[in-house]
């Protein structure tokens, strides 16, 4: 089609636009995590004087440590579940003759739009007869829940989409479908569930609301610890802005490595029909 | 043995959602108390009567409703327009393809906190701006009225949340067969004209997706209040959750937080049905 040249610029200065505007607020969010108090309060630019004592305050001030470590472990376990899991469900919805598909793919698309506020509470009272309120296997048997509405919902095409013949051919050859599953279709597909994965961390990552009911004690995520720093009346600003970078550094780092497969996913999951 | 592929997934999502949601609408019709142990005492729908009668509750609901029509309609304007820029072939147009990840990628509570730094009242770097600018005369204390604070939840959601629908969107646009837009242009349409007769028409089935999506995610708003505005001032932006969550772990009243849950769960049901043909299609394997 044509492309007259108003398009062109109108093209650049949206761009100009839409990056300061999504930029900014981190702009803002670094720059200020390596200012002195006085600076954030004279809302200089830049720091005149670049200093990280910021980042060893949002250290000592709360176990941010701990934080990270505890977020690891719940998120990456959860992670390992949904993708054990939702591929093994994903594959006996795609690849067998089992009844009911359309009603199981029902539940999953439902699971994954009720909004958590209608479950939470019964979820605490499972966890707490359990004794794992304060831990990170209870917290990640939920966001494994959430994660599995990803996973399965993403991989049942996924695993359609392999062609049938190489299966068949192992079938001929005597294979029992859980030795074809694992030796035919998981390396065939392990670049999607790759994907999924990444959709599923960073899920459980972010998840604020059951990390705060199940884990207000111990076991405390990053998103939950971010909220400590902040006192009745006082919010140590440069701190807490030190404190957000180092919980969102590893996001941003997985986001800017692997930005083509998660467009891609996303993409996709809007459009599956 | 397909079926049994099914069986650890199918257990979590009894226990951890099918279960729960049965066991939050059964417990809705009881009178139960943390304080009081595990006593329960049925009462039929008195939770559902004090509920319709609790100003704090269409308090509630009114600024979670206002909130998710102005977030959702807001949000899908603007990524029809920021996807139809996305959709240009110009360098430069990968950039900003990884610059909408970002917002998207980070906790909400994480860019709740940037944003209530932005607006701070006196650290704020909005006031500063508005100020240098001659806009305003004194600093405004945004999150300490109701007005300011609930258009800075709205912000704050909308910078979030538009260019994950602008993603969406642009996957539609992508998906439009190029000879259909050029039969178009051949015919003499304008610009506007095939984007009105030929383009929008296309993009409905993506665009009631996303506003599926979007309807019934925004209507759980959450953690972005937790960190700008806690439901304040004297809970005029107080979203269900928030309060539904205070009764339940504040109060300790599990009978009527569960009324209150039940109510998220039949508008949550609600909306679902108003796309029953999107979600059908969804699952057609």
């Amino acid at each position: 089609m044509r492309q007259p040249r108003s398009d062109f610029i109108l093209f650049y200065l949206f761009c100009t636009f839409f990056i300061l505007l999504i930029g900014f607020p981190f702009f803002w969010q670094i720059t200020n995590s390596l200012k002195i108090e006085k600076e954030i309060f004279e809302l200089r630019w830049m720091p005149s004087r670049i200093i990280l004592n910021n980042y060893k305050e949002a250290f000592i001030r709360q176990p941010l440590l701990k934080f990270l470590f505890n977020s690891s472990i719940i998120s990456s376990g959860a992670t390992v579940l949904a993708l054990l899991f939702g591929s093994m469900a994903a594959y006996s919805l795609a690849r067998t003759d089992i009844r009911g598909k359309r009603l199981i793919l029902l539940i999953i698309l439902s699971v994954s739009l009720l909004p958590p506020i209608v479950i939470i509470n019964p979820i605490y009272s499972i966890i707490r007869s359990l004794k794992l309120l304060n831990s990170h296997f209870g917290l990640m048997m939920v966001d494994t829940l959430f994660g599995l509405t990803i996973s399965v919902w993403f991989l049942t095409p996924y695993f359609q989409s392999v062609p049938m013949d190489l299966e068949e051919s192992a079938f001929i050859d005597g294979a029992s479908p859980f030795l074809s599953f694992r030796k035919i279709i998981i390396p065939i597909v392990t670049p999607g569930i790759f994907t999924v994965g990444i959709l599923v961390f960073i899920k459980a990552w972010n998840d604020f609301l059951f990390a705060l009911v199940l884990n207000p004690i111990r076991a405390r995520t990053v998103t939950v610890g971010l909220k400590l720093y902040e006192s009745d009346n006082y919010i140590p600003w440069g701190t807490l802005m030190a404190a957000s970078v180092v919980i969102v550094v590893p996001l941003i780092v997985v986001v800017l490595l692997l930005q083509k497969r998660i467009i891609g996913g996303l993409m996709e999951g809007g459009l599956k029909e | 043995m397909g079926y049994l592929f099914l069986i650890p997934t199918m257990t979590i999502f009894f226990a951890f959602a099918i279960y729960p949601v049965f066991r939050t609408i059964y417990l809705s019709f009881f009178e139960y108390r943390l304080q009081f142990g595990n006593l329960k005492k049925f009462i039929g729908l008195t939770n559902y009567m004090k509920m319709f009668s609790s100003e704090r509750f269409y308090l509630s609901l009114r600024f979670t409703m206002l909130f998710t029509f102005l977030t959702v309609s807001i949000e899908v304007f603007l990524g029809l327009i920021f996807a139809q820029f996305m959709n240009k072939n110009y360098p430069g147009k990968s950039l900003l393809r990884v610059v909408v990840l970002i917002p998207w990628a980070i906790p909400t509570i994480v860019s709740g906190f940037i944003w209530r730094f932005m607006v701070d009242d006196i650290y704020g770097v909005v006031n500063g701006i508005l100020l240098s600018l001659g806009i305003i005369k004194e600093f405004i204390p945004w999150l300490s009225q109701t007005g300011s604070a609930t258009v800075v939840l709205l912000v704050a959601d909308i910078w979030k949340t538009t260019p994950y629908v602008s993603l969406l969107v642009l996957a539609g646009l992508q998906n439009i067969p190029r000879s259909f837009l050029e039969a178009a242009e051949i015919d003499g349409a304008n610009g506007l004209k095939t984007y009105l007769y030929i383009t929008f028409p296309l993009l409905k089935p993506v665009l009631a997706t996303a506003t599926l999506f979007r309807l019934i995610q925004s209507f759980k708003v959450y953690a972005i209040v937790v960190a700008l505005t806690n439901g304040g001032p004297a809970n005029t932006t107080e979203p269900l959750t928030l309060f539904t969550l205070r009764t339940y772990f504040d109060a300790g009243n599990y009978g009527y937080g569960a009324a209150l849950a039940s109510f998220t769960f039949i508008i949550t049901v609600v909306i679902a049905l108003l796309f029953l043909n999107i979600i059908l299609k969804k699952v057609d394997i």
